[in-house]
């Protein structure tokens, strides 16, 4: 902690912390947008963004002001109280995950000790905001859409935390600076055989986890229109997008630092906070590929691919990569 | 009257009120996002007593995995029956003598051996010690209760297997 902060109260700096981390998330939130839809058109051999400031860098600004603007529509038959709850309930987990990421070596809101599994605990609370939306709604496109979403997130959870536990027993630590640190001399990427796999695995779980192409079957406009959040405007429908791109953005800063070194990199010490966002972008990148690569699977394609192929084979390395942990002598 | 106090009294308040409102509430789906709540409120305990380890699991398997099962259920049975289905009981005052009953035993329990004031401080990490005794000291029923979720499941789904 730097030295102007020693003689503050420490609840004033975990304050002062959380609402520049906050703001940071919104504002990032607004440019990833803007650097997928960029990323999405030039795969489409189109421009994207480009009238609102000088190459469409202003448009994030715009839309947000658009969204302020809009009329907020409240469906007559939406039971009230869920309705208007979903957004803010889906949104809290989504913001809450950033709170153990470690940007920088000691630079994070809190290094908790279970970092991970805050991280894993607190982003699977998203399903309750989502369904609530899906429900409070009131329309069967929203309740298949959030009735899809229970499906896929009881049959993804699991390979996500099988593979983001690779990295943690390699580490031998639960908490994400440790983890980050134990990866200064060799990435876990890099790590022969199990690091490739355990990532491959990390990043077809996160696409499915965050319901987007080729498993955005919840979302599916040409059969649910929007899914869980076609009821919502103005406002409301901001925070849904705002959540489901944090969880994104949050989950890209997680694959990053599991196996890409986190922040370590080459130049001086204060570039590791840059590197970490550059290989989190380049992980969100990653995820944005396959989603404008490939079309929509069907449903039931999807629930065998996880619990036929993707939930035994990590279990498989999760066990290896526990002997190799043990052969090695790394067991502590 | 310090912070823990304060805290502590606070999620005791959300979680006997949202108790409460799991039994009260008219609807199905209120009864199950209040009970969402109340499991929440639970993980808040477990963070006070500074276990953290049990408090994310209680988020990752209770108001996580749990709250989506029983959602699931709901769905699935409400909307295609096509009525809704009560979850009230008329038999309150019955319901209220038994819950009250069960309060006087716990604090009398309670008042017969007196809890230390002060928590003893923890000697080594949660996590680990957790960590180690399942595995060592606790195996045999941690693997018991492994294979006791496993039969739950085969004959979840001998229920759910289609006739034929």
């Amino acid at each position: 902690m730097p030295a102007a902060f020693a003689d503050m109260p420490a609840w004033l700096v975990a304050a002062i912390a959380s609402f520049i981390l906050l703001n940071g998330i919104a504002l990032g939130v607004a440019y990833v947008t803007l650097l997928e839809r960029k990323f999405a058109a030039r795969m489409q051999s189109r421009i994207g963004p480009y009238r609102v400031g000088p190459h469409g860098l202003l448009q994030p600004i715009a839309d947000a002001i658009k969204l302020m603007m809009k009329e907020d529509v409240v469906p007559t038959a939406a039971d009230k109280p869920v309705y208007n709850l979903a957004p803010i309930v889906f949104l809290i987990p989504c913001m809450l995950i950033f709170a153990t990421i470690p940007f920088a070596p000691g630079l994070g809101v809190a290094d908790l000790n279970i970092g991970i599994l805050f991280f894993l605990a607190v982003s699977s609370m998203e399903i309750v905001g989502l369904f609530m939306a899906g429900w409070g709604s009131n329309n069967k496109y929203a309740l298949l859409s959030a009735m899809r979403a229970v499906n896929q997130i009881i049959s993804y959870d699991l390979p996500f935390v099988f593979a983001s536990l690779v990295p943690v027993l390699l580490a031998g630590s639960l908490r994400l600076g440790e983890i980050a640190a134990a990866q200064a001399g060799l990435w876990f990427i890099a790590y022969p055989v199990i690091g490739q796999l355990g990532f491959i695995f990390f990043i077809l779980s996160t696409v499915a986890a965050e319901n987007r192409a080729p498993f955005d079957i919840l979302e599916a406009e040409s059969e649910l229109v929007a899914g869980f959040r076609v009821e919502y405007s103005g406002m409301k429908f901001a925070l849904i997008q705002l959540g489901e791109y944090a969880h994104v953005v949050a989950s890209s800063f997680l694959g990053a630092l599991l196996f890409l070194g986190a922040w370590s990199g080459p130049g001086p010490e204060w570039l590791g906070a840059i590197w970490f966002l550059i290989k989190a972008m380049l992980v969100f990148l990653l995820v944005t590929w396959v989603r404008w690569s490939f079309v929509r699977i069907r449903v039931d394609q999807i629930l065998a691919l996880s619990w036929k192929a993707l939930m035994p084979a990590t279990l498989v390395l999760l066990l290896l990569t526990a002997v190799v942990v043990v052969w090695t002598g790394n067991g502590r | 009257m310090n912070a823990e106090t304060i805290a502590f009294a606070a999620l005791a308040l959300v979680l006997v009120g949202s108790a409460l409102m799991v039994v009260l509430s008219t609807n199905l789906f209120h009864a199950v996002l209040w009970l969402a709540l109340a499991l929440t409120g639970t993980a808040g305990i477990f963070l006070l007593l500074e276990a953290e380890f049990l408090a994310a699991v209680q988020l990752l398997l209770y108001a996580g995995g749990i709250i989506t099962i029983v959602v699931f259920a709901i769905v699935v049975t409400e909307r295609l029956v096509g009525e809704s289905i009560t979850q009230t009981n008329r038999r309150i005052v019955g319901g209220g003598l038994v819950a009250l009953a069960l309060v006087g035993i716990i604090a009398n329990a309670i008042a017969d051996s007196p809890l230390p004031t002060t928590r003893p401080p923890l000697t080594s990490d949660l996590t680990r010690a957790v960590g180690e005794t399942v595995l060592t000291r606790y195996a045999l029923p941690f693997e018991l209760l492994a294979l006791l979720m496993v039969a739950a499941l085969l004959g979840a789904i001998y229920f759910a297997r289609p006739d034929d």
